[in-house]
């Protein structure tokens, strides 16, 4: 069956969403909204799904403030980051790549990262680019680490990273990224190639499972037309004709 | 608020803590667990556009931003409205958030005042303008032809508007 990296990265967000739970989706995160609105149409009818700014699925009307202060009180059970670096150790870089004071890049830093990665339940990160660039073995800077002491007050954190290559987990014994499968017609070589720190697979090479018949029809069909409404050129480009 | 500081969740164990000296990490008086203080934001001035005011200088903010808790930190308050409408108007506007007059210093009237990004119910984003702004942002030299054109070489707001595209919103 054919299918585009970006169908796949959707299907397996689909599979992180269990029912019943609340679900949130922030800013420039097509991906896990395509993935949301999937779960949510097919196993978790009864999650509640939250898309910043989406028309059918935003219902505060105070600002980012009155997401963030739900956010603060520990309502979100799963929730989507990105970063410019990501590292093995789950840390996050959202601030700038280089030396802080003479960036080669300024990002666009943390908004409410160094908060929900902390107080929503799961996190699932997220990257359309996976190369040594983007998986570094150390952030320049840490918006976000993956882990904190026991005097930090934490309810989650990171759980799975989604790439158009490989699923890795977040294993909170070591508290270090692992790998978990890679996508169809993949080595666990091609994957090492595109990752700048060295990969561990306790579990070997298992292969991503592929998006079946159903996801597609329901990501070709209803998710993109409701993702239309926020993100139109996504929706144009990401998925193949239903 | 008028406090002096606020505890935030999360952040402790980020380099927010190296990046901002000013963030003090304590330890909470209640729990006894880490937590991140940070000083209050307190503004001589904020700038404000609303989608719509009335003659009473109450104005109707876009709901999808914290503009009423930046207008109740500032010492003085600026808005520019789009649209001036009645008292009795503003408040059946089926969309925006409401701020009382009373935290407002100064009110303008600046219909395309949010161009180029979007006025909700008025005009949609400038894509256009806004790439041509990116382009010439990526240098002071041409950075420096972007405000002769759009600040510069323009007598007065109904000329910006012109060069907009907006004419049609001129009072």
């Amino acid at each position: 069956m054919t299918y585009t990296p970006e169908e796949l990265m959707a299907a397996v967000i689909a599979r992180e969403v269990r029912d019943g739970e609340t679900v949130a989706v922030g800013t420039l995160s097509p991906l896990p909204a395509a993935g949301v609105l999937l779960a949510a149409r097919r196993h978790a009818p009864r999650a509640t799904v939250l898309i910043i700014n989406h028309e059918d699925y935003w219902p505060f009307r105070n600002g980012s403030k009155e997401f963030y202060d739900f956010a603060q009180r520990g309502k979100i059970d799963l929730f989507f980051h990105s970063g410019g670096q990501i590292d093995q150790l789950g840390n996050l870089n959202l601030i700038a790549i280089g030396e802080h004071d003479h960036p080669v890049i300024r990002l666009p830093g943390g908004a409410g990262a160094p908060m929900l990665y902390y107080l929503a339940g799961r996190v699932i990160l997220f990257r359309t680019e996976h190369t040594p660039r983007i998986f570094v073995e150390r952030v320049d800077c840490v918006t976000s680490p993956g882990s904190s002491p026991p005097r930090v007050p934490r309810r989650g954190g990171p759980a799975k990273v989604v790439t158009p290559l490989a699923v890795l987990a977040f294993n909170p014994g070591s508290r270090r990224l692992e790998l978990e499968s890679v996508h169809p017609g993949l080595s666990f070589e091609e994957v090492q190639r595109s990752t700048g720190f060295p990969l561990v697979a306790p579990r070997g090479t298992p292969t991503t499972p592929p998006p079946t018949a159903l996801d597609l029809a329901i990501l070709r069909g209803p998710v993109r037309a409701s993702l239309a409404k926020l993100y139109p050129i996504f929706a144009l480009s990401a998925f193949l004709a239903a | 608020m008028g406090v002096p500081f606020l505890p935030v969740p999360g952040h402790v164990g980020s380099d927010y803590e190296r990046l901002r000296p000013e963030f003090r990490l304590i330890a909470d008086p209640y729990s006894g667990k880490d937590v991140l203080l940070v000083p209050a934001i307190a503004p001589d001035v904020s700038f404000l556009h609303a989608l719509q005011a009335d003659t009473e200088g109450n104005l109707l903010l876009d709901e999808k931003e914290d503009d009423c808790l930046l207008a109740q930190a500032s010492r003085v308050v600026v808005a520019s409205a789009d649209e001036i409408v009645t008292p009795e108007a503003l408040r059946r506007a089926p969309y925006g958030v409401r701020l009382s007059g009373i935290h407002v210093t100064a009110l303008v009237h600046a219909p395309g005042g949010a161009h180029p990004t979007a006025c909700r119910g008025r005009y949609g984003l400038d894509e256009a303008h806004i790439r041509e702004y990116l382009r010439l942002a990526a240098s002071d030299d041409s950075f420096r032809d972007y405000l002769q054109r759009y600040v510069f070489d323009l007598t007065d707001h109904g000329a910006y508007l012109g060069e907009a595209g907006l004419a049609a919103l001129a009072p």
